[in-house]
Formats: C-alpha cells, structure tokens, sequence
C-alpha cells in the first residue's frame, strides 16, 4: 500500500455534492483495505486563471494510503464526473496528517472575518441570484417610465 | 565610478531548515515568482540547487491546480 495526496476541484454548482462525493470515494477506498489520513476542504476558492470559462471552484485534499487498483478506481470516477474539473494525484512517502499551510491560512481569514461570513452566508447564492433578477427588472422599469 | 552596494543573497531555504517546499504554501511561492508569473532565476535569488528544483515543481503544481498563474494575461 502506498501513501497519496489527492486534490480535486469540483464545479462550484455541484458545491453541495463535495460531502456526498467525498462519502463515495471513502467507501470506495476503505472497502479496498486504504485509509483517508487526511481530509481537508478548503471550500470554494477563486481560480487564478478560468478554466472551462469557470472563475471559482470548490477544491478537496485527501491524503490517502490505498493499493493501485483503489487508486485507479478512483482515477476513473475522477475522469467520468463530469462535476470534477481538474484533479492531481501526487505520491507520498508518508501520511501526513497535520494541517495544511492553506487550510491554515484559510482558517485565520475565516475567524477574522467569521462575523460577517455568518450573517450572510446562509443566503449568499439566492440572494445574489435575487439581486439580480430585481436589479433587471427595477431596469427594465426605469426604462419603461422613461418611454 | 558609482558603485551599488549589493546585499549578500542567501538562500532562504538553507537558512531556515525547510527540508521539503511544498505547493500548498502559497505564501512561499508568491516570493519566488515575478509580477508576470515566471519562477525567478536562482542566480537572483540565491537560492541554493537543490531547493531551486523543489520549488520549481512545486510552482508548477499550484499552477496546475489555478492556485498561481501561469502568466499575468490569463
């Protein structure tokens, strides 16, 4: 059994399937005789450069130890989720299971700004969502007064 | 004749007892990167052979993963 580092970017509107598919790939590692040494979830980030003309998505690390035939398998449920935009699969030497320099870094942004996330995170999407549509609409009826 | 006065270059890396350069640290990276994307020469930065390539390969994972650009007109 070898170890690996795992990390994968999922499509930003698939965001609340990560957990689900984070549960599949577990079983199908763990039913294989593997472990999970670490898991992190570093959330919805903004891409430094688009891909697929997508500007944000959400990224998953997993630190795994698993046989070739696991891995393969979870190569393959990579390449045919059409939700998974990129992944990379790195060897290791060791599991590693201490916390990541951007998990960490992300965790400072988060308590420093972890007030203002609560307030509005619950309703970030629709609302934004919302906003627009009322914007277009108060347009549209601007324009009509001015006609 | 005016000469410039030019600051000793170290490598970071030797100083500071960092024995693996890993592509999540993000902060790290950005110093070793120009404005435009590229990785900077070690021979600017004095950075020493063997963590020059570590850190080559672990630019070119983050840029893999759009954790840094590959160049500044994306």
């Amino acid at each position: 059994m070898r170890h690996y580092e795992v990390v994968f970017l999922v499509h930003p509107d698939q965001s609340e399937q990560v957990p689900a598919m984070i549960e599949r790939y577990r079983s199908g590692i763990e039913s294989k005789g593997g472990a999970i040494h670490r898991l992190e979830d570093w959330g919805r980030r903004q891409l430094a450069y688009p891909i697929n003309k997508i500007h944000k998505a959400h990224y998953v690390l997993m630190n795994i130890e698993c046989d070739g035939e696991a891995l393969s398998e979870l190569e393959s449920a990579f390449r045919f989720n059409d939700a998974v935009l990129r992944n990379m699969v790195i060897r290791r030497e060791e599991a590693i299971t201490e916390v990541s320099h951007l998990a960490k870094s992300q965790d400072e942004d988060e308590s420093s700004s972890r007030k203002r996330d609560d307030d509005d995170d619950d309703d970030d999407d629709e609302s934004s969502d919302s906003d627009d549509s009322t914007e277009g609409e108060a347009e549209q009826s601007k324009e009509l007064t001015e006609d | 004749m005016a000469r410039f006065f030019r600051r000793k270059k170290y490598c970071r890396f030797t100083a500071e007892g960092i024995t693996e350069i890993d592509y999540k640290d993000l902060n790290l990276l950005k110093a070793y990167v120009s404005e435009s994307g590229k990785i900077v020469p070690s021979r600017i930065t004095g950075t020493k052979a063997k963590y020059q390539r570590q850190l080559a390969t672990a630019i070119k994972r983050a840029r893999f993963l759009a954790l840094l650009p590959y160049t500044d007109q994306h």
